[in-house]
């Protein structure tokens, strides 16, 4: 039994999980930055992604010294290799939650409709819940719930177009196309960490299944696309 | 996806095709040896039993496992050497290119004529180096032009820079890496089908043994390739197939079984057996 090897590997998957929970937090964050238009909170966040990109670089150390030192083979290999996927998908998304909060300084003295705002109190919630299962569907090793992602990203994309159709009825004052522009780019930002989850769960289905598979890609739609 | 309309130039086997992709399928692999049900016995002991795999041409092909678990009994069997030991008895059936290799009348001699080995530790002759290339041609009255046989077996075996101004020296001057080429050039230079390879790396260093797994590499060309080793990267690094052999043991008896045979990329990324899994992952034991 490689011990040590094992106990390596342990403290990877802890390190990503650390790492998952840190990017649920900015998230979190930034979502309440913008909604209560608090500064200090999102500069807290801004501050706060160099949490997550310190797990980030332990976790590519980490794995670069494995490669080199034990060699990973069979569902080793497939841990490691996720593990490293897995590692870039988190850490972007932190970078998604660093640009919805520095959009939330940004955004000029306007009183845009509640059901507005809503809209992305929404997306973001779809979107933790994403992470959450992306992250649980790779500790549990959960094939069903990493595929259950693709259908969850659905709704977060039909947000993104509700949201983008919304901005249209903002009115046409400069402060509001403004704050339109900027609100266009959270959207996007938080449309992107749903797309992000969903990579996470096709790394989970490798681990588990040995194949490389988009669960969905623009030239192959699933079945209840068609 | 493959693109239906992807043409193969009529002039090139399909084999040959294949080999160049990395491991080919299935359909365009040509068996060497077809291995059914085969067991060894010494006395009462089973070293292994019920071995069922074919051997395809121009791979290579690893044998991998704990001590023990007859891996080295198994490619001993390839070519009859197991016909040294008083007390070894083969069952099943082993066929080589269509013929039972321990069917009555065959002789074990003609069979080593096509079936070449290599063992652990490098055994040259204690004579000199053109001689120990030399010496399996003479023997099988190959006489004519024995010069060029020396020269095409050392270069063959990537030894001939090395050793081409000194070819009467003696063998043992060499080094181990050398003597192991040298070895290597000793079988073929005899021209066999197939080239079989018990530990050949195991007793050099890293760099002689990277030679040694370049030379594989070069020769799988001309010949079909069966290695035992004891180091699992070698295996993933020169073979195109990979058995793995455990050993089975209960109340009564234990003995070597092949426990999965497949593609090299396959058993070591997604091994379809535990027991396979936990060899290769290092949780054996």
């Amino acid at each position: 039994m490689r011990t040590t090897f094992q106990d390596e590997l342990n403290l990877l998957e802890t390190t990503l999980q650390e790492e998952g929970a840190l990017v649920l937090r900015a998230l979190r964050g930034a979502l309440n930055a913008l909604e209560q238009r608090d500064h200090e909170l999102a500069d807290e966040v801004i501050a706060f992604d160099d949490d997550v990109d310190d797990r980030y670089i332990r976790i590519e150390e980490g794995i670069q010294s494995l490669l080199a030192r034990q060699t990973p083979v069979a569902s080793d290999l497939r841990l490691v290799l996720a593990i490293l996927h897995i590692n870039l998908h988190l850490e972007r998304m932190a970078d998604y939650c660093v640009t919805v909060a520095k959009l939330s300084k940004l955004v000029p003295d306007v009183e845009p409709s509640p059901r507005f705002v809503e809209g992305f109190e929404e997306m973001g919630s779809r979107c933790e819940e994403m992470i959450r299962i992306a992250l649980d569907s790779f500790s549990d090793r959960d094939l069903e719930r990493a595929e259950s992602l693709v259908e969850l990203d659905e709704l977060i994309d039909r947000a993104n177009r509700r949201v983008v159709e919304r901005i249209l009825e903002l009115g046409s004052s400069e402060a509001m196309r403004e704050y339109g522009l900027r609100m266009v780019i959270v959207s996007r930002a938080l449309e992107r960490i749903g797309d992000h989850a969903v990579d996470i769960g096709e790394q989970v289905a490798y681990l588990l299944t040995a194949e490389f598979r988009e669960f969905t890609d623009a030239s192959h739609k699933t079945a209840h696309e068609l | 996806m493959m693109n239906d309309n992807v043409t193969i130039p009529v002039d090139v086997a399909p084999v040959e095709i294949a080999q160049e992709r990395g491991a080919p399928e299935t359909a365009q692999r040509e068996v060497v040896f077809d291995v059914r049900d085969l067991g060894v016995h010494y006395g009462s002991t089973t070293a292994i039993s019920g071995v069922n795999l074919e051997i395809y041409r121009n791979l290579i092909t690893a044998m991998i496992g704990p001590s023990g678990c007859g891996k080295s009994t198994f490619i001993r069997c390839l070519n009859r050497m197991n016909d040294l030991v008083p007390s070894a008895r083969v069952t099943g059936n082993l066929m080589y290119r269509g013929q039972d290799i321990y069917g009555e009348g065959v002789d074990p001699v003609a069979v080593r004529r096509q079936i070449g080995m290599v063992f652990q530790r490098p055994n040259p002759f204690p004579k000199s180096i053109y001689d120990n290339v030399a010496w399996g041609p003479r023997v099988l009255g190959l006489k004519k032009r024995l010069d060029e046989r020396v020269e095409k077996a050392l270069r063959g075996a990537a030894l001939w820079e090395e050793v081409k101004d000194r070819l009467k020296r003696s063998a043992l001057s060499l080094s181990g890496g050398q003597q192991q080429r040298l070895c290597i050039a000793r079988a073929i230079a005899i021209e066999p089908d197939v080239l079989l390879l018990d530990e050949p790396a195991s007793a050099l260093d890293p760099i002689a043994t990277a030679a040694i797994e370049e030379l594989m590499h070069d020769l799988k060309r001309d010949y079909t390739i069966v290695i035992v080793t004891h180091n699992m990267q070698q295996a993933a690094r020169v073979a195109d197939m990979t058995a793995f052999f455990s050993l089975e043991v209960d109340e009564s008896h234990r003995s070597g079984v092949l426990v999965e045979y497949d593609n090299t990329d396959r058993l070591f990324t997604n091994p379809s057996d535990k027991r396979t899994e936990d060899y290769v992952t290092g949780r054996f034991g």
